[in-house]
């Protein structure tokens, strides 16, 4: 009984040391603070400036912004609360790549989205060409249509022409030579 | 899919045209503050003449926080709309408060004794203007009574935003009321 109530007082006072640890950024040595800090720069954008970037810029605010990220982060501060700092100072705008949350999800639903309906049209209209094409070839070819059985003609390079077709070739090729005669006496 | 499209055109349009609308209604010349609304971030600066101020001690008085400076055209554009503030209030109501920002104090002190104002000016810490979101000169910010920024001016102020702004600040708290005016961040001389 005792032990369990120092195991559960143990516990209880592990709760909030966990959650403050959670707080804490393991401690950076400079190079990997200056690398850190460069990651965030990169994302941050520069205030006074036209789409550049807090790391790109040589603007005297983009400046101070890098120390201070610098200064931050070698205080242990995490990267994401670093941001968040300058968030609640400029707004998300300051996020060179908007959070997608909120109306931001716009921004990545949107064209996500237009190329699925894109596509779902485009899937529509191969599937109406493909039908207006099949109903072009039998409308184009009424011999087939016309001779019983010669649908069956196409059943293989392997296969014997069967009689029917056999008359449709003979009928093929005395049409052409009909033709053929006319052009001549022209 | 065709008979599908006559609701699903509309479907993608619509939101569309409601962003178009949204974007219309919106002055292109208001940068959002995530500061308005919320408490101001603190500060305790020296003086010119050599003790501290702390925001903290201003609680209960209309602040008006004015980042400055010398080489800055419209700050002078902006001067006497600071000179009336001056003038117009009782500094146990208001305060007005100056704080140059990448700014000889040399070039502060001559600027001033051309234009007059004899309100308190701040020496700013490292990170005083990035503590407040500050973009570019001018900015004001205008602090109720209870500590919260309730306005923040990007460029010139104009002496008819400001007094609106205070009035409505000084009228709500005479009337023992906890909120604010107009909560917004906007820019330009303003009417």
């Amino acid at each position: 009984m005792r032990r369990s109530v120092i195991l559960a007082v143990g516990l209880l006072w592990a709760l909030p040391m966990t959650a403050w640890a959670q707080t804490q950024a393991p401690a950076l040595d400079s190079t990997a603070v200056d690398a850190a800090a460069a990651e965030i720069a990169s994302e941050l954008r520069c205030p006074v400036c036209r789409n550049q970037s807090v790391l790109e810029s040589s603007a005297d605010v983009a400046r101070d912004m890098h120390r201070l990220i610098q200064e931050k982060l070698a205080a242990g501060e995490s990267p994401e609360a670093v941001k968040e700092y300058f968030v609640g100072k400029y707004g998300e705008w300051v996020l060179l790549k908007p959070e997608a949350r909120g109306i931001n999800l716009l921004v990545y639903l949107l064209p996500l989205t237009l190329i699925v309906v894109a596509l779902l049209v485009l899937q529509g209209r191969i599937r109406s060409w493909v039908a207006a094409g099949t109903a072009s070839r039998a409308g184009t070819f009424p011999l087939a249509a016309e001779v019983p059985g010669a649908a069956d003609s196409t059943s293989g390079p392997e296969s014997e022409p069967s009689g029917t077709s056999a008359d449709v070739s003979a009928r093929i090729s005395g049409e052409n030579e009909r033709w053929l005669e006319e052009a001549l006496r022209e | 899919m065709r008979r599908h499209l006559g609701w699903l055109l509309p479907l993608l349009a619509l939101p569309v045209l409601g962003l178009l609308l949204f974007g219309l209604t919106r002055d292109t010349f208001v940068l959002p503050s995530p500061l308005v609304g919320n408490e101001a971030p603190q500060f305790t600066l020296e003086k010119w003449e050599g003790d501290t101020l702390s925001l903290a001690d201003l609680r209960g008085r209309v602040v008006v926080v004015n980042f400055w400076a010398s080489w800055c055209g419209p700050c002078r554009v902006e001067h006497p709309a600071l000179l009336n503030i001056e003038r117009n209030y009782d500094p146990a109501e208001v305060v007005l408060v100056g704080i140059p920002n990448r700014d000889r104090r040399s070039d502060s002190e001559r600027f001033l004794a051309a234009l007059g104002g004899d309100w308190t000016q701040l020496i700013e810490a490292e990170y005083t203007a990035l503590d407040y979101g500050v973009y570019g000169l001018p900015e004001t910010f205008f602090i109720d009574q209870q500590g919260v920024v309730v306005r923040k001016r990007v460029g010139a102020v104009a002496w008819n935003t400001a007094r609106a702004t205070i009035d409505s600040l000084l009228a709500s708290s005479s009337e023992d009321q906890a909120t604010a005016p107009p909560e917004s961040a906007d820019n330009g001389d303003g009417s």
